[in-house]
């Protein structure tokens, strides 16, 4: 039987050039692909593309696999930084990085990946996947995936050390030698063994169709064994700085990506207002490079730290307030938009309101989130990320 | 990675090591003799004497006096300063195989390429057709940085001659100048300023074994040149700026030495080159394509073409093996940008891609050199084995 093809996204970083290593001993055909989706300077930011390449390119050569590049840089601004800017403008807190999964890593990716020739697609990321492609080694591991519909037929199973609880789903047990391996028919897009590192909040808008034929060869890992995986591997980036993708992520960044790039009507100074009392309380240099609970920043005196509660894009106007239990900043209640699921979520789930936030139980009902008790609301714009059990099912947009 | 393993370096075109002599001659300068030359007082002065000293000899070396040299930081510094000798209303041509330390500023300033036949030599036809009343600058390097092309720098001197005449019987009174960056070439050939026929000539320490961040410009009576640094008036008000007297002590040394060595240097270089060239075709699958000709190409260089391979990839396979060369194609390294030297020649995508930059250089030995060629061999074999041509 010839061997599986796998793309894998390398971006010159320690875990896309472990992933490609673990995949080639594997043994699948693996061809590395920098996907070059931005390459200009921004002020006081040299854009590293090109040592990344070199990087991504140096790994594919040790391991005497094809490398390509796929240039996605119109589409990347596109849907992606164009994406990002309109919702800046409407006073949103828009999450890059999940449209960046959405439309190019696991979309576009696999669409250019699959048209050279892939059967799958692969990624550095911490998460795991099951469905019909990709197995999941259960041994001496206890998972919980909920609703599922266990096939029993004909397998003969050997539990070794671990408590498996499955109900309503088709996850298929599959006999080896090696302990237990699940495999399922609707693709699962499951939390990372490395729940530190756990990139789910960020996957969670994959299609099921690219999930299907996608692979997380660190999802088992946690990042110490990944890099030290790395130096046994003899890369040269085993030691490299944490990449950060894409360079306007962090808040320090976005604000001079966003003073670079929207127009000067966004960047006027205008009052900074106290919510309760309505006083002013100084200026700021544009309400846009604002979000909701924001504490820094904020060119204001002494005393008590003020946070953002509201702001008005209209008037260009900040409201702040010193009391951490303001209303605007809690909430019971979170309404979604744009939601996408793979797979429709129970009455009761898991929701992480961040990445690497803490699973918070709620209530999903017809586009609503409903907290037992009071939760620091995110701004409007960012993602809600839905669980049930170990399994991401999907989520949306916080209104 | 095995460090106790000697790695063979190629790529002497781009970064030289500081000679010993040269290091030694500095290293006062730094400590006990670390003055300003420009201060009062004696030890000063005798700072001033030694700095003034070690530029003569410097400008010796190319046949010119020392207030026709100006110390800059680098050749790419001399080049934008060279190019102020060009008024508004005057015109540049310079060929399209110049580096971009010439280019970048000639295009900004509205210059035109002159074509360059296949091997690199400048196209002298398209040289005529395009100089009119209006050229003030022609700019040729004397030794192309990637292919070691030796330019006819003689012969384009004597038509800038010839030009110079008839605009004088024509009454017409814009200078024109012919300006040559000679970075590459002082390592191996003598260099006349007045044989040559240049105005303006550049050149570059840190290819010549010398500190690098110092660089100088010679420059005729004739030229009018407009500083791009102002400051305290030093290099004549040329070049502001408090002297860097080891630099500079370093710099003439290593001048020195290589001018020394010419004659025997030049015969060592075409001894390894041979060497090379035939223990690379012995042992390589692929026939190597030796690039530029060899009659009119400087000792040292010696870059070849693996049309197909994708050199990247060969220059990766040969830093594990602790051999160091570089590429004229698109890669990381040059931001995805393709040789334009070697596009300007006319070489096909195919050989560009493939195409290896091999400089020799002082601290390379026969062994290293077979071994190096045997090592480029493998990178190519397995490459071609993966690729299955």
């Amino acid at each position: 039987m010839s061997k599986s093809t796998v793309f894998v996204g390398m971006s010159g970083g320690v875990d896309s050039s472990v992933s490609a290593k673990l995949l080639l001993d594997q043994g699948y055909q693996v061809v590395g692909v920098y996907m070059k989706n931005w390459s200009r300077d921004l002020p006081g930011m040299k854009c590293p593309w090109a040592e990344d390449l070199a990087d991504a390119k140096r790994v594919a050569v040790k391991l005497g696999i094809d490398f390509r590049v796929f240039d996605f840089e119109t589409e990347y601004k596109q849907k992606v930084v164009d994406y990002m800017l309109a919702e800046f403008k409407q006073g949103r807190t828009p999450n890059p990085d999940i449209m960046c999964n959405q439309e190019i890593k696991f979309k576009l990716f696999y669409e250019v990946a699959r048209e050279q020739g892939a059967d799958l697609i692969a990624t550095g990321h911490y998460a795991r996947v099951l469905s019909s492609n990709s197995s999941l080694d259960l041994t001496n591991s206890s998972l919980k995936i909920s609703n599922t519909n266990l096939g029993l037929t004909n397998t003969k199973i050997e539990k070794t050390n671990s408590t498996l609880n499955l109900s309503n789903n088709n996850i298929k047990l599959a006999n080896t030698s090696f302990g237990q391996k699940a495999i399922s028919k609707t693709p699962q897009l499951l939390l990372a063994a490395d729940n530190n590192k756990d990139q789910t909040y960020f996957l969670y808008r994959i299609s099921a169709v690219s999930l299907a034929h996608t692979i997380f060869p660190l999802g088992n890992l946690t990042k110490p064994e990944v890099k030290k995986l790395a130096e046994q591997f003899g890369f040269a980036n085993a030691y490299k700085k944490e990449s950060m993708g894409v360079c306007f992520v962090g808040e320090a960044n976005m604000k001079d990506f966003l003073r670079d790039f929207l127009p000067e009507k966004y960047q006027q100074p205008g009052k900074i207002l106290d919510f309760e009392t309505g006083e002013f309380c100084g200026y700021h240099d544009g309400a846009v490079f604002y979000t909701l609970g924001q504490r820094h920043g904020l060119d204001i005196g002494g005393g008590l730290p003020y946070y953002v509660v509201k702001k008005d894009m209209k008037n260009n106007l900040v409201y702040v307030s010193r009391n951490l239990q303001d209303k605007n900043l809690w909430t019971k209640e979170l309404i979604l938009e744009d939601v996408f699921f793979r797979e429709t979520p129970p009455r009761n789930i898991r929701v992480r309101l961040r990445h690497r936030g803490e699973l918070l139980p709620a209530i999903y009902e017809a586009q609503k989130l409903i907290f037992p008790e009071k939760t620091r609301r995110p701004a409007s714009g960012q993602s809600a990320v839905i669980y049930d059990g170990e399994t991401c099912l999907g989520g949306g947009i916080i209104l | 990675m095995n460090t106790t393993e000697k790695s063979i370096y190629l790529d002497y075109a781009a970064a030289t090591p500081l000679s010993d002599k040269a290091l030694m001659a500095m290293t006062p300068y730094f400590s006990e003799k670390f003055y300003n030359p420009g201060s009062p007082y004696l030890p000063a002065k005798f700072v001033r004497d030694d700095y003034e000293e070690k530029k003569s000899q410097l400008a010796h070396i190319i046949g010119a006096k020392s207030d026709d040299l100006i110390i800059t930081s680098g050749a790419t510094e001399s080049n934008n300063l060279a190019l102020t000798a060009v008024s508004e209303s005057g015109k540049i041509l310079f060929s399209a195989t110049e580096h971009d330390s010439v280019r970048v500023p000639a295009k900004f300033h509205g210059g035109r390429e002159i074509k360059v036949k296949p091997d690199g030599a400048l196209d002298l036809d398209d040289l005529r057709k395009n100089l009119d009343d209006e050229t003030e600058l022609i700019s040729v390097a004397l030794v192309n940085n990637e292919l070691g092309t030796i330019q006819p720098i003689a012969e384009i001197a004597e038509l800038v001659k010839s030009e110079r005449l008839r605009r004088r019987l024509a009454g017409i009174s814009r200078p024109i100048f012919l300006m040559s960056d000679a970075s590459q070439a002082l390592n191996l050939l003598e260099i006349s300023v007045g044989r040559l026929g240049v105005d303006l000539l550049t050149f570059n320490s840190a290819k010549m074994y010398g500190p690098k961040g110092i660089g100088a410009l010679y420059h005729s009576r004739e030229t009018r040149l407009h500083p791009l640094i102002l400051g305290g008036g030093q290099e004549q008000n040329f070049r502001s700026g408090t002297e860097n007297v080891p630099a500079l002590v370093g710099f003439s040394v290593a001048a020195g030495e290589a001018r020394s060595h010419l004659t025997s240097s030049r015969k060592n270089f075409q001894h390894l080159k041979r060497l090379f060239q035939k223990t690379l075709t012995d042992f390589s699958e692929i026939t190597p394509l030796f690039l530029g000709n060899p009659k009119k190409q400087l000792a040292n260089f010696s870059p070849v073409s693996f049309p197909g391979l994708d050199a990247e990839r060969l220059i990766y396979l040969l830093e594990s093996a602790h051999v160091y060369v570089s590429t004229g194609a698109a890669c990381a390294a040059s931001k995805g940008e393709k040789s334009h030297v070697l596009k300007a020649c006319g070489f096909s995508d195919d050989i560009i891609q493939g195409s290896l930059r091999i400089t020799f250089g002082k601290d390379n030995t026969e062994e290293d050199i077979i071994l190096a060629a045997k090592k480029i061999a493998t990178a190519v074999n397995s490459e071609r084995t993966r690729l299955n041509v």
